[in-house]
């Protein structure tokens, strides 16, 4: 609140990250694929970060720098054994339900059902926001034709193309009508085309005025799609802002590795 | 409504799913198999060489088996299935779908009782179905029960559903991976046929299998539908003869209709009284693993 007061352009603060920590146990296979000792992990040390309404707030970072774990906090999936966050002024801890009605939680790893139709999907996901029926088929209505998806709409998700299908994704993620969207790597895995899809799906939710906050670690994503970014190295924000603060004439990536020779020496 | 959303869903995904839904009928397929190509022999001469010497009419004999075949089946089947229809929940959790639920308003005991439900909607209506048709079956074959019988059986169904669907509930509730359903399906498709005496009656096996597979609950479930598919033919072939109800007690220990509990015969009511109150801790324990989500959740490990 006290940064909202001093930087009024940027709008209405929707997410706020207080300190949050998470630690993990680590299995002994686990131990073996990271090469340590250590049983316990701090995927997230203290982070804190604030994003403005109709905004795509950036988290960048490598892998194992702990943004999906931010995430999945976020949208109340895992309880943070420290530090609190707020969607839209509810608590993750004291009020997930309420921020499970404000939110929209993406991945770009396909899990629908493959048996089941877009229209029944929608439908279906509809009905576990609490959605009513008029609302779900006029979003449905609006959302397929925006997408392309109309055409498709009986047939079965299993025999669409992947484009299709990641299409249908977000559609579905998005029924409610969230305020504010959660997306774990956006365009991982992806190829071109569909990640197009995606990248553009975003804009247009941005467009629409929705909040986004995305993780990832390609930096030709962050420069095309967000207003602020914080760079994440080792569970904490080690840098917060537009980009041009970030960067400050430089590109965003040799900006990253000096910041990230900085926190880590030579360790490349 | 959303409860009732989800339980259509994970009732749907049992059926469009063939490969789900026909390994959930591999067992009783081994069944009837074994029956047809020699256990149906083997059972009507058991039958036979206890009554040696006595004329006793084909069709008595059929039905006997038959009612053997059919509360062997109904027993296996109540939990086999229960187990792969909850596949879709360990299906759910692999895929990640699980946490498109869990994002979502939908509380989460909303999300455990819409999978318990549809899991014993699916296993009660598969296992209806083969009621039915064991009816009719019996009815050409040779139909020895009373009204009574057949209210009975399908209370055991009814049972061994639950306890199928609460069993598989808690063990599926542990599974995360695929290597774990296809196990845990291979083991319930091949062993529980034996351990609950669908394969062979408990009986016949050694003393000491016999002593610690009546610790087990299913075996009294089982012990139930035995003894209401066959005690009515049971009761027939016996009724002419001298001694027969000595015969009849002898004929229902030897095929588990009756079952005993280290060398003490199980009254019938002993029986339903054990499974249900097995079926009420398992849905107790079933509900203590699904209050603390949170827990559980936190427990992975993300790669970023």
């Amino acid at each position: 609140m006290t940064e909202q007061a001093i930087f009024p352009e940027m709008g209405e603060e929707i997410v706020r990250a207080e300190g949050l920590r998470k630690t993990f146990t680590l299995s002994r296979k686990q131990q073996k694929i990271e090469k340590t000792g250590i049983t316990r992990k701090t995927a997230v040390d203290g982070l804190s970060f604030s994003a403005y309404r109709g905004q795509i707030y950036g988290l960048l970072g490598p892998n194992g720098a702990g943004k999906t774990t931010t995430l999945r906090i976020l949208s109340t999936l895992i309880r943070p054994d420290a530090g609190d966050a707020f969607v839209c002024g509810c608590s993750v801890l004291k009020e997930p339900q309420k921020v499970r009605d404000k939110i929209g939680f993406m991945t770009s790893e396909l899990k629908l059902d493959g048996f089941f139709t877009p229209d029944y999907l929608f439908r279906f996901f509809g009905e576990m926001h609490g959605v009513d029926k008029d609302t779900i088929e006029k979003r449905k209505t609006e959302l397929f034709s925006r997408f392309g998806i109309d055409k498709f709409a009986q047939v079965r998700v299993k025999d669409l193309s992947t484009g299709m299908k990641q299409k249908i994704s977000l559609v579905v993620s998005i029924v409610h009508d969230p305020d504010v969207i959660i997306f774990d790597e956006p365009t991982n895995g992806l190829d071109v085309l569909t990640a197009k899809v995606v990248t553009d799906f975003l804009a247009e939710l941005k467009n629409m005025g929705k909040s986004i906050i995305l993780s990832t670690h390609i930096f030709s994503l962050v420069e095309k799609l967000c207003d602020r970014v914080s760079i994440i190295i080792d569970g904490k924000s080690v840098a917060d802002g537009t980009l041009e603060d970030i960067c400050a004439g430089d590109t965003l990536e040799s900006k990253f590795f000096e910041i990230y020779k900085n926190v880590k020496g030579d360790e490349l | 409504m959303t409860l009732k959303d989800l339980i259509v869903r994970n009732c749907k995904l049992y059926f469009k799913d063939k490969g789900l839904f026909f390994s959930s009928l591999i067992a009783p397929i081994i069944l009837f198999f074994l029956f047809v190509a020699f256990l149906g022999g083997v059972y009507k001469d058991s039958l036979l060489s206890v009554f040696e010497g006595v004329e006793i009419e084909s069709r008595l004999v059929n039905g006997f088996a038959g009612g053997w075949l059919m509360s062997s089946l109904l027993a296996v089947s109540a939990v086999s299935i229960a187990f792969t229809a909850n596949c879709v929940m360990v299906q759910d959790k692999m895929t990640d779908r699980y946490a498109d639920f869990c994002v979502s308003p939908v509380k989460h005991y909303q999300l455990a009782l819409g999978y318990y439900i549809a899991t014993a909607l699916v296993t009660l209506l598969v296992c209806s179905v083969a009621l039915v048709v064991g009816y009719i079956y019996l009815a050409i074959v040779g139909w020895y029960l009373t009204f009574t019988d057949v209210v009975l059986t399908i209370l055991d169904t009814v049972l061994l559903v639950l306890f199928g669907t609460s069993l598989s509930s808690i063990v599926c509730k542990f599974l995360k991976s695929q290597g774990g359903i296809t196990a845990v399906e291979v083991i319930v498709s091949a062993a529980y046929g034996f351990l609950c005496g669908a394969y062979m009656p408990i009986a016949s096996l050694a003393d000491a299998i016999g002593k610690t597979l009546s610790f087990l609950p299913g075996t009294y479930g089982t012990s139930l539908l035995h003894e209401h598919f066959m005690g009515g033919a049971i009761d027939e072939i016996c009724s002419g003869l001298a001694g027969g109800d000595v015969y009849a007690q002898r004929t229902r220990e030897g095929f588990d209709c009756v079952i005993s509990f280290f060398d003490n015969a199980v009254p019938e009511w002993a029986c339903y009284l054990i499974i249900s109150i097995t079926v009420v801790l398992l849905i107790g324990l079933y509900i203590l693993l699904v209050a603390s989500p949170w827990k559980k959740r936190s427990k992975k490990v993300h790669s970023s």
